[in-house]
């Protein structure tokens, strides 16, 4: 039997998406669950947290992990998987698996995978699938240490809604603050803003919106639709658009159901970002962009006409 | 101030790649600096011209990566290292780490800065493995850097809630987003002067080291297989009227794919 932790993806006191995902795939492989939750108020997540999945609620809370701080985070975690003695211990897709998930291989001895797609497990023979060269390969990886700690691609797995777990809350030592990296200040992005990570619906605007009216106005459409807004590169290097906006290769990755990419030419870095979507709507006014090559609907116009006309029908359909 | 840089070279990721029984194809393929890797030499360069501190590269591979290097020289770096082994040629993050841990316990550093991942593995782990190695605070996806005094850095940080502000200790590591600056496009006065500047080549014994030493020999894991990337065919695309097309392509993603 394998073991297999998840560590619950919060943000803002939420619980995301991505921890039921994981963990109704660890289910389906047969494994034992169980799911970490470490922050600063977590213990109300627990039956949130067993309704995911999980059999077993490892809750590490205290005021000093209001703000991430990636070293007591990792022992957090490392702390609950020799608790569970999990056999693996995978994070969602976020900036906060990436930074720890290193620090928890190395304390554990484990392999590390980040980004992965796909886990299969045939008697001791563990595998997983994971894209590299923005998307452009798949490496299937073999893991030869007895442990493996991954950071599971966003998207990758789909939360079953049969699935639950049962309550078993234990509560864990807090970590000691790292003094080496002392966190000072947290300026938030929390602005009621729709969280572009978890969106069913993500909007994204490029260069073609050229200023800070094109900006507005597709953010308009976002609002419309309840979307999560995002950005290329372009916008954001332009000053238009903030880092945390940024969907590709080195910024967010996204698996909406619909992702609608305006005036966004289609770079190989931000396709890596986002070409993991159910459905892609482009529009671009250049018919050659490289956008279409992956759109499952493209429309060749100028953003500056059409957005209006689809937040015009979009209106109807809503009414 | 000692800092420490690392730079990798990797595949253009904007050409095409192909994959034949398991394997990429070299043909085709065309090699650069990694991205992120020259955010990390261009905040290396930054404080040396800002703090005076010392810039060392340390570039790790099988193969030639003069070239690279030339380039960093020509940014602003003042010394470089380039430890060349066949054994790394497929080298995972952790062996890569363990090596970094040696060339930087071989100097006398303050500062590691290193890119936030490479462009052909998307990994990231490298960076953050030499920090607990060595048990040395570390701050990942950095978009600012500025120096408080001798011994301490603040540092910004994009993260899940937003941007982190962090007191750093050194000797510590920090791994930079893009996001940090747009590295320099170097002048022809630095283009001359690189040529002529000498680069540290070593194996792994001329380390003080060997590929069993760094965990090379017993991977955690190992890559058995590269696959195509099942490729996104593009859909359907509406030109003329623009009421008409958006009219059509709304009703299609209500009724046809039903994700309206």
């Amino acid at each position: 039997m394998t073991n297999i932790l998840v560590v619950a993806d919060i943000k803002q006191g939420e619980l995301k998406g991505s921890t039921a995902e994981l963990l109704s795939k660890a289910r389906a492989l047969g494994a034992d669950t169980a799911v970490v939750a470490v922050g600063a108020q977590v213990k109300d997540l627990a039956p949130q947290l067993a309704a995911a999945g999980s059999d077993t609620q490892y809750i590490v809370e205290d005021a000093s992990l209001e703000i991430f701080s990636a070293r007591p985070f990792a022992a957090a975690v490392v702390k609950a998987a020799n608790e569970f003695n999990a056999d693996m211990v995978w994070f969602g897709f976020s900036e906060t698996g990436k930074a720890a998930a290193p620090r928890v291989a190395v304390q554990l001895e484990a392999a590390c995978a980040t980004e992965i797609i796909d886990v299969t497990i045939d008697g001791d023979a563990v595998q997983i699938i994971r894209p590299a060269i923005a998307n452009k390969v798949l490496q299937k990886v073999k893991v030869n240490a007895p442990k493996l700690v991954a950071v599971v691609r966003a998207g990758a797995f789909e939360a079953d809604p049969d699935i639950s777990g049962k309550e078993n809350v234990v509560a864990l030592d807090v970590p000691e603050a790292d003094t080496g990296a002392k966190v000072q200040e947290l300026i938030s992005d929390a602005s009621g803003e729709i969280d572009l990570t978890d969106a069913d619906i993500v909007v994204s605007v490029g260069r073609g919106a050229k200023d800070q009216k094109g900006v507005d106005l597709v953010k308009a459409l976002a609002d419309d639709l309840a979307a999560g807004f995002g950005s290329s590169r372009a916008m954001v290097d332009a000053g238009l658009m903030a880092h945390n906006k940024q969907v590709g290769q080195t910024g967010k990755i996204v698996a909406p159901s619909l992702y609608i990419a305006v005036g966004i030419s289609g770079a190989i870095q931000h396709l890596a970002g986002m070409n993991g979507s159910k459905v892609i709507l482009a529009v671009n006014k250049d018919p050659e962009a490289p956008i279409f090559n992956v759109a499952d609907f493209g429309i060749v116009g100028d953003l500056f006409d059409v957005v209006p006309l689809l937040k015009e029908e979009i209106k109807k359909i809503r009414a | 101030m000692k800092i420490l840089t690392t730079v990798k070279k990797v595949v253009d990721v904007e050409l095409n790649i192909h994959v034949e029984n398991g394997a990429i194809l070299d043909k085709g393929l065309q090699y650069v600096i990694n991205a992120w890797d020259e955010n990390a030499v261009e905040a290396a360069v930054q404080l040396k011209e800002s703090h005076k501190a010392d810039t060392t590269l340390v570039s790790l591979g099988s193969g030639d990566n003069t070239d690279i290097i030339r380039k960093c020289y020509a940014m602003g770096i003042d010394d470089a290292i380039q430890i060349d082994d066949p054994a790394l040629a497929n080298a995972d993050s952790p062996t890569f780490a363990r090596v970094l841990q040696k060339v930087y316990e071989a100097g006398d550093y303050d500062l590691v800065i290193t890119g936030k991942q490479a462009q052909d593995t998307d990994a990231g782990q490298a960076g953050i493995m030499l920090a607990e190695f060595l048990n040395i605070p570390c701050v990942s996806n950095v978009i600012k850097i500025e120096v408080t005094d001798d011994s301490h850095i603040q540092v910004s940080r994009l993260g899940d809630a937003g941007t982190e502000i962090l007191d750093v200790t050194l000797p510590a590591v920090i791994t930079v987003s893009d996001g940090i600056n747009e590295p320099r496009l170097p002048a022809m006065r630095g283009i001359m002067m690189a040529k002529k500047k000498k680069i540290n080549v070593m194996d792994l014994a001329g380390l003080g080291t060997s590929f069993e030493d760094v965990g090379g020999t017993a991977p955690a894991s190992e890559i058995v297989e590269f696959m195509p990337t099942e490729k996104r065919k593009g859909g359907q695309k509406f030109e003329g009227d623009p009421a008409e097309v958006t009219a059509k392509v709304v009703d299609l993603l209500v009724n046809e794919a039903k994700v309206l």
